[in-house]
């Protein structure tokens, strides 16, 4: 692949190249600035066009004059147009899917994360204090989190510090509070909060299950 | 890469803001459009009119040109539905320039299907185009095997510089080299006939 490095071709040969769309993309600019800049570069350009027209019919011959004068023409034109701008396809296409799925991940995270830490506090708080669970779920939550992906740090924030400051509500109340998520983690963890945990708390789990559920 | 892509890298540009490059691409489709416009249009004077106004549509839509087709197909489009609302407005409004009262004066206007003329031009005009062609054609002739075969296997087979190297046998920059000197043959006889008298316009 060495015929592609053509950075140093010969300019006239870039713009045979790109006549043909065989230029690297890395020398296209120069070559469409040498257009720009040149007007031995665009007579050239013109006639390389030309001849290739010719070879393949005859009636596509014109003379220079009535094509410069077109050209001059659309200038005219062209100058009160708007500039285009539209940047290549795939990069615009690639940009948005992270955003988009980051935008819906979280705060899926924060409620995923939220109904975690309160169902563990809610645990640890009708234990009565039984440490190695809840720190146990932390340790749980913090994997999860991993798995999330980055943005999650940032919903880890907001997620623990309202639990820092609903315990209170929790408990106050003397019964669960009425969180429908939290509900449906209880009541999938009913079976589990009987067999799993022997002692004392585990009583007490099964309670508030039963009662979760009942609503 | 085929000849389907050639205009990608150049569409690229224009996308991106470079208004010169699509300069570049009417200067390569130009001749084309306007035989294609010429073949619909009666009123020669009319047809340069309508082939800026197709490159200035096209311009404005670039940005909706995904490359699923060839450019040029693409174009074709724009040129065919330019050249049918400017006969349906013509109708409306009719203004007749000289050329046309000549042409309708021959016969009905809906029997208009093609004109032998492809851009309407002055006998002048037409003897310089003949010179141009035969110009094309006797350097072609005067080139050598090897650059005579690359530049037709790209032009009239519109083979790519992969294929070409593989039907000659040669490497890909061999047949980057010749197809340039072949028009660098071919562009020496040419411009001094295109540089007739405003040489500097380009």
């Amino acid at each position: 692949m060495s015929q592609w490095s053509e950075s140093k071709l010969p300019p006239m040969e870039s713009l045979s190249s790109l006549v043909d769309g065989e230029l690297e993309a890395s020398a296209v600019a120069r070559a469409c600035g040498q257009w720009r800049d040149d007007h031995e570069t665009r007579a050239q350009w013109h006639a390389y066009h030309l001849i290739g027209d010719v070879l393949r019919s005859d009636d596509l011959a014109t003379d220079g004059e009535h094509d410069a004068g077109f050209l001059a023409a659309f200038r005219q034109r062209l100058a009160n147009e708007p500039v285009v701008l539209a940047p290549s396809a795939p990069s615009v296409r690639q940009a948005p899917i992270p955003v988009r799925r980051r935008s819906w991940a979280t705060p899926m995270a924060v409620a995923a994360g939220f109904v975690a830490v309160a169902g563990v506090l809610v645990v640890t708080q009708m234990s009565g204090g039984l440490s190695l669970r809840g720190g146990q779920s932390q340790a749980d939550l913090a994997r999860a989190s991993n798995v999330l992906g980055g943005t999650v740090v940032v919903a880890a924030g907001p997620a623990s510090g309202a639990v820092a400051s609903d315990p209170p509500v929790v408990v106050l109340n003397g019964q669960l509070i009425r969180d429908v998520r939290l509900d449906e983690y209880l009541a999938a963890h009913k079976k589990f909060g009987g067999s799993s945990a022997p002692g004392g708390p585990s009583g007490f789990l099964r309670n508030a299950a039963a009662d979760g559920s009942a609503r | 890469m085929t000849a389907t892509d050639a205009d990608a890298p150049l569409i690229e540009r224009v996308k991106l803001g470079d208004v010169k490059a699509f300069e570049m691409l009417v200067v390569k489709y130009q001749r084309r459009i306007e035989r294609l416009i010429g073949r619909m249009v009666r009123d020669v004077d009319l047809v340069p009119d309508i082939a800026q106004e197709t490159f200035i549509r096209a311009y404005r839509a670039i940005p909706q040109f995904r490359g699923d087709s060839a450019f040029y197909t693409w174009l074709y489009r724009i040129a065919v539905n330019t050249a049918k609302k400017a006969l349906v407005d013509l109708k409306r409004d009719p203004i007749v320039t000289e050329s046309a009262r000549a042409m309708r004066d021959d016969d009905d206007e809906t029997s208009r299907v093609e004109t032998e003329l492809s851009h309407g031009e002055t006998p002048e005009a037409m003897l310089a185009s003949k010179e141009i062609a035969t110009a094309v054609n006797a350097s072609i002739e005067a080139l050598s095997e090897d650059l005579r075969q690359a530049i037709t296997l790209r032009e009239i087979e519109g083979l790519s510089y992969e294929e070409i190297a593989e039907v000659m046998n040669c490497p890909i920059g061999t047949v980057r080299s010749r197809i340039f000197r072949a028009r660098e043959a071919i562009a020496l006889r040419l411009r001094p006939l295109l540089d007739t008298r405003e040489g500097e316009r380009w």
